[in-house]
């Protein structure tokens, strides 16, 4: 006579079913189902049930797959490993020489856009000779001789100016 | 054995060996496109995403730690893509309906009336109504019974690739089980499966 308190319930059922109980647990099920017709039919039931899904049939890739992972993996900058110098990557090696490049790249031209007309360190004016410096002043005396003077009119639109509206007019400039 | 041999692949992978790679693309490609044809029913979709796999496999190779197999770890990557993917989509499915399965089996209809078409579309009605079932499942769920059922992982993987102890994911395959044969268990009565 079967001992129906023994009986599994659904979820030991289903466990023993789909081989989900530790070994001495899945003997101990195994001896009662054999036994048990009610629990040997629901174990049944699940077992059918998995031979159904079994139904649902594995699809095989597309011929493409393949060439699709090794472009992507190749298009992947890790991937691109390149040659190594000392056990560092060009990458590794290139980026600190570039950054020195641009820095001294970059000190040439601010130097060479600095304007002419800055004044010399004190110690070069010191240290350049009589004939240069006196070629200066006269270049610079020629500058602002040329420069234009400010006619009447002038005077009319800078004194729309704020500012500049308490600047002589032309015939006061003349008397003085 | 071949679970052992994953690791090593993937060691030399690590290391810069790009014919490892390629023996762990083809030995998992098949089994990563099923496994996303069956979370995302989408064709298109589950192979861009085991393209993806792929790619986050391989950018992490420098960071790859044999701790674990390597089917959980490949799993997890995949599990992740595919729930994010059903949530992305789960509007756009619902409102078009589309089911790449189910267009070919309408094509075998109109385009063929013999009777191996008719056993075909049989078949591919048999696939549709499990494929509902299944994809009628709590994501979870459907996960759980996809990695249990169709990619041989245990459950003891299933825990660490869903994150669930693994009493958990022996409930979570009961009450899966439980809701598809309520599901199909009439229609196995039928005979329409």
């Amino acid at each position: 006579m079967m001992d129906r308190a023994k009986c599994l319930n659904d979820e030991q059922i289903f466990a023993y079913a789909q081989r989900l109980l530790e070994p001495g647990e899945e003997e101990k099920a195994r001896s009662h189902v054999e036994q048990c017709s009610v629990c040997g039919q629901a174990a049944l039931r699940y077992q059918k049930l998995d031979a159904v899904l079994d139904e649902w049939k594995p699809v095989e890739p597309s011929d493409w797959f393949d060439a699709r992972v090794r472009a992507a993996v190749a298009s992947n900058p890790s991937a691109q490993s390149g040659f190594t110098f000392f056990g560092l990557r060009w990458a590794q090696v290139l980026a600190p020489a570039c950054l020195v490049m641009l820095l001294v790249a970059g000190s040439l031209i601010v130097l060479r856009r600095r304007p002419a007309h800055l004044p010399q360190p004190a110690t070069q004016q010191i240290a350049q000779p009589a004939s240069a410096t006196s070629v200066q002043v006269e270049d610079e005396l020629t500058l602002y001789e040329n420069l234009p003077v400010l006619e009447d009119q002038d005077y009319e639109m800078l004194s729309n100016f704020d500012v500049l509206s308490k600047l002589p007019r032309g015939e006061k400039r003349l008397a003085n | 054995m071949a679970i052992d041999q994953d690791l090593e692949l993937m060691l030399l992978v690590r290391q810069g060996d790009a014919e490892s790679f390629e023996v762990l693309l083809r030995r998992y490609r098949a089994p990563l496109v099923n496994f996303f044809v069956r979370m995302v029913h989408d064709r298109a979709l589950a192979e861009d995403l085991a393209q993806e796999v792929f790619l986050r496999v391989y950018q992490a190779r420098h960071r790859y730690q044999p701790e674990a197999r390597f089917t959980t770890w490949l799993y997890r990557i995949a599990t992740n893509l595919a729930l994010n993917a059903i949530r992305d989509r789960k509007g756009s499915v619902a409102s078009n309906g589309f089911h790449e399965q189910d267009s070919e089996s309408e094509v075998a209809r109109v385009v063929d009336g013999k009777p191996v078409a008719d056993q075909q579309m049989m078949q591919s009605d048999r696939e549709r109504i499990i494929r509902e079932a299944v994809e009628a499942l709590p994501e979870k769920q459907c996960a759980a019974v996809i990695l249990h059922k169709y990619q041989d992982v245990n459950y003891r993987q299933i825990s660490k690739v869903l994150g669930v102890s693994e009493s958990a994911v022996k409930s979570l395959l009961f009450r899966a089980y439980e809701s598809l044969r309520e599901r199909l268990e009439p229609l196995m009565k039928e005979g329409q499966l």
